[in-house]
């Protein structure tokens, strides 16, 4: 099959591109990817970080603003304490001890739909009533204008005092007198633990020092009454405190790092786009150029291929050609030899010949005046009776010479007249030979009888080599054989001649024949030089030869070889230095039904 | 019938050849015939031939052989080489080894072959023979008494080589140009002319075969690059050429023509009657005239000596050429 250059270059380097181009876009694809998440990623991350800061920066204020108010109100309770406590709340608390609660407190709470636990209505009531009677004890209203007194144009919008027993004891808000907070965590932890509770709650409605404020935020602190001198709790503060303007700073604050934090989220967001776009366009910008580069590549490389193709094929032609012409030359070398050997072959009875009529027409000439003579006599015989006649013969003695020259021997002439004869049959005999041998007239593939071709040639090439070299034939019985005889006589005219030129001097060249199975085996043996070793493996080679250049083509083993396996046969040589060379050629009877098409 | 008593052997392998030959040739001389080598020689043995005639090939030994054995056994027998086709090899070796007088080609001319042989005869019966050359050795120096050589060759080595040769025993005249050499041949006496058969585009055989015609004793050698079968063969019939030598040349072998063909011009000088076995056909017409006009072509381009006079140049060859070879 013959290789088409340009047509597999074009589909395997554009398969190839193909790939590369597939894979490259997978990956860059792959590339985009990775980078929409890490940016996705991080700005989730960033956003958390930045939330999970703001919130943290609110609440650590708001635990701020909590323990300040905390302490600011421990130490408000403490002074409210040591103002206060020893000379007004001290009796006045007493006094209500002397007010039972259990009974209230014995009220059992009850639990809700919800499942909570809540103060039954009655129990509230039975609470409010005790705050009732504390109100009504002496003393409770100077002290609540004490305390009102005190308490006026500050923050502290609300105090509230506890008894140890949890009983609301006084309350700005009167209404809140005599509330039981025994179970309140606040109460307790003040209580029991003398650790304050502070909370901060954000109020609707309130009812503070000067009337009923609105939408406000307290910080609501417990604190431990300690026994001035001593660390023995005595009572509950509990104060409230007005936190609103801070609160609201802080959550302007927080709300200030929120709206920072969303911008900020919102340019990182916008870069990252941004960025993506850029990497995206990059990678389009990349994938383009690649595939600009490679069609580039690909262009240039069919260029070359191209010419290439065109380079290899020219060459090939041009080697066929020469290969054509060398093979016609050598062709017309051993034609030109095998013409002059013809030549001379045909010169010696040419010459004889020619010498021969050439001397007879001379004689037949000079016979001329002899035979007139005869003639004449004859006439005259002719007519006469009788036995004898008179002859004037003065101009015949004038013409003597003429008349012995004709005087010729005619044995002699036709002996001339044989040897032209044979030299005739010598020229023909080389016609038909020539015939045999070129078989111009003859159908190219035929059943032939080697043999006769074999003594064709034999023939032929005894014109060309040297006389001294003996040709001996011996052939055994053949088959025919299909062949293209006319192509075979040039193989053994080739061996033949090329037998003779390995035999300086005289020599002998055997042709042989003989029949094996469905194989006839050819032989040309030479006593001459032989094939030295290191020329040996190379006879068949195309263009080898020995000769001085301009001698030998090279060609006339190879193309020997070349016809022999065209037959489906085999030419093999086996050589001895010095001892001579024997050329053997095997053929087929029966041709292979391709084969026979091609020889 | 006058018949002249002279013994020729025909011999040619085809018994039609030989028949032929004595056939043509029986009217007038003694013919005796053989098919082979070997029977020739036994019969050059036995009789005194003045004329061998042999075929060139033939199995068992070449004509050229035969020759150079008949050279051997009978040297005042004339020898002639009969051809059809034949190899440069062949030629080379008539020349050198046999000395053949003619080569006839095959088909002969029926009315020339027998004045051929007749004038191979009268000379074969009536000029004496030079003695037998004494063999030499490669090694001995060579023997010349002031004989003058002319060398004609495109390559000035070939002058040189020569000259270191013959060294002060003889005199030796280089030319390129064959203006130069026409000179020479008349300024003074020329013994051995070694000329290349080709100088630059002129072919100097004719000059060796006009001066071969005109001065017999001038023994020619000739060298050549280029075979060619056909110069050789005219220059045989028409110049008696005495050597024939192939290029490239060794230097053994050429100081072996060299000396021979000095021996042979001392032989030739001394006795004139000897220059008659190397007579020369007749050159043909106009040769002169035609070698003239060519070494007159040639003459502007070449750089010569005579060159350079160029207003009397003309003149002086063609006087030189007439002087030569005389007019007509």
């Amino acid at each position: 099959m013959q290789f088409r250059l340009v047509r597999y270059f074009t589909l395997a380097s554009l398969g190839m591109f193909a790939l590369v181009a597939l894979s490259l876009i997978y990956f860059e694809r792959q590339q985009g990817n990775f980078f929409r998440q890490t940016g996705d990623e991080q700005r989730t991350f960033f956003g958390e970080v930045q939330q999970s800061f703001a919130k943290q920066q609110e609440e650590s204020a708001r635990r701020d603003l909590l323990t300040i108010h905390e302490s600011g109100n421990v130490n408000l309770t403490r002074l409210f304490a040591n103002a206060l406590w020893e000379k007004d709340f001290a009796p006045f608390v007493a006094q209500v001890q002397a007010i039972d609660v259990d009974g209230c407190q014995a009220i059992a709470d009850i639990t809700d739909d919800q499942g909570k636990k809540a103060v039954p209505p009655e129990k509230k009531a039975c609470f409010a009533d005790i705050g009732k009677r504390i109100t009504t004890l002496p003393g409770f209203k100077a002290i609540d204008a004490k305390v009102f007194d005190s308490m006026k144009k500050s923050t502290v919008f609300k105090i509230k005092v506890f008894d140890l027993r949890g009983i609301t004891v006084y309350s700005s808000e009167h209404a809140q007198m005599g509330e039981d907070k025994s179970t309140n965590e606040g109460w307790r932890s003040a209580a029991f633990d003398g650790v304050p509770k502070s909370e901060l709650t954000h109020r609707g409605k309130f009812s503070a020092f000067e009337g009923v404020v609105e939408n406000r935020d307290l910080i609501s602190s417990y604190l431990p009454v300690l026994d001035p001198g001593s660390s023995r709790i005595v009572g509950v503060f509990e104060v409230y405190s007005d936190v609103t303007p801070f609160l609201k700073q802080i959550q302007q604050t927080s709300a200030q790092i929120r709206a920072t934090a969303a911008g900020n989220q919102q340019k990182l967001e916008a870069a990252g786009a941004e960025n993506q776009a850029a990497v995206d366009a990059t990678s389009h910008r990349q994938l383009a150029t690649i595939a600009a580069l490679l069609a580039l590549l690909f262009g240039a490389l069919l260029v070359i291929v191209t010419r290439a193709d065109r380079i290899i094929q020219q060459q090939e032609a041009d080697r066929a050609q020469v290969h054509q012409q060398l093979a016609q030359s050598e062709k017309m070398a051993s034609l030109g030899q095998m013409v002059a050997g013809v030549a001379h072959q045909l010169n010696t009875p040419l010459a004889f010949s020619q010498n021969n009529i050439l001397m007879v027409k001379d004689a037949l000439q000079s016979m001329e005046l002899p035979m007139k003579v005869a003639g004449r006599l004859s006439s005259i015989l002719e007519d006469v009776e009788g036995d004898k006649v008179t002859i004037k013969v003065s101009q015949l003695k004038a013409n003597l010479d003429k008349l012995q020259d004709g005087n010729v021997d005619v044995a002699m002439l036709q002996e001339m007249l044989k040897d032209v004869l044979g030299g005739i049959d010598q020229m023909s005999e080389l016609v038909v030979n020539l015939r045999d041998f070129t078989r111009l007239d003859r159908a190219a593939t035929t059943n032939a009888d080697l043999n006769k071709s074999l003594h064709t040639v034999a023939y032929i090439a005894q014109t060309v080599i040297p006389k001294n070299i003996e040709l001996i034939e011996e052939y055994g019985e053949l088959p025919e054989v299909e062949c293209n005889p006319s192509q075979l006589n040039q193989v053994f005219l080739n061996l033949i001649n090329n037998a003779a030129q390995a035999i300086e001097g005289p020599g002998r060249i055997r042709v042989r024949s003989s029949a094996a199975g469905d194989k006839v085996r050819i032989e040309v043996q030479d006593n001459g030089r032989g094939i030295p070793d290191h020329v040996l493996p190379n006879i068949f080679d195309l263009y080898y030869t020995t000769k001085p250049a301009g001698e030998g083509t090279g060609l006339g083993l190879a193309i020997a070889r070349n016809i022999v396996t065209e037959h489906g046969g085999d030419i093999s040589v086996s050589t001895r230095v010095g001892v001579g060379t024997t050329f053997t050629v095997t053929l087929p009877v029966r041709q292979q039904p391709p084969l026979a098409k091609a020889a | 019938m006058t018949r002249l008593a002279g013994k020729v052997l025909c011999v040619d392998d085809e018994p039609g050849i030989v028949r032929s030959l004595q056939w043509l040739l029986q009217k007038q001389f003694e013919v005796f015939t053989a098919t082979g080598g070997a029977e020739a020689l036994e019969l050059v043995k036995q009789h005194d031939f003045d004329v061998v005639i042999s075929d060139q090939r033939m199995p068992a030994m070449t004509g050229v052989e035969v020759l150079r054995e008949v050279r051997r056994l009978s040297p005042r027998t004339m020898r002639i080489l009969l051809t059809g086709y034949t190899d440069m090899q062949a030629i080379v070796r008539s020349v050198n080894e046999s000395e053949v007088f003619r080569f006839i080609n095959k088909p002969w001319n029926i009315s020339e072959l027998p004045k051929v042989v007749a004038q191979a005869i009268t000379i074969a019966k009536t000029q004496p023979v030079e003695a037998p050359a004494p063999e030499v050795s490669d090694d001995a120096p060579i023997v010349a008494n002031g004989e003058r050589i002319l060398v004609i060759d495109d390559d000035p080595d070939m002058g040189r080589a020569v000259s270191d040769l013959v060294g002060a025993s003889a005199i030796v005249s280089y030319t390129r140009n064959l203006a130069d050499a026409v000179g020479i041949l008349n300024a003074e006496p020329i013994s051995v002319i070694i000329s290349e058969t080709r100088v630059g585009s002129i072919d100097a055989t004719r000059l060796v075969r006009l001066m071969k015609s005109k001065h017999p004793e001038i023994v020619t050698v000739m060298l050549t690059a280029e075979s060619d079968a056909d110069t050789i063969t005219t220059l045989i019939n028409q110049g008696q050429i005495y050597r024939f030598v192939p290029k490239p040349i060794r230097t053994g072998y050429l100081k072996l023509v060299l000396q021979s063909a000095l021996r042979k011009h001392s032989a030739l000088a001394s006795d004139p009657a000897l220059t008659f076995r190397h007579t020369v056909e007749a050159t043909s017409a106009g040769a002169m005239e035609s070698l003239m006009s060519d070494v007159r072509q040639a003459a502007p381009h070449a750089e010569t000596a005579a060159a350079a006079k160029s207003g009397g140049f003309m003149a002086s060859l063609g006087a030189g050429f007439r002087r030569l070879f005389g007019a007509g």
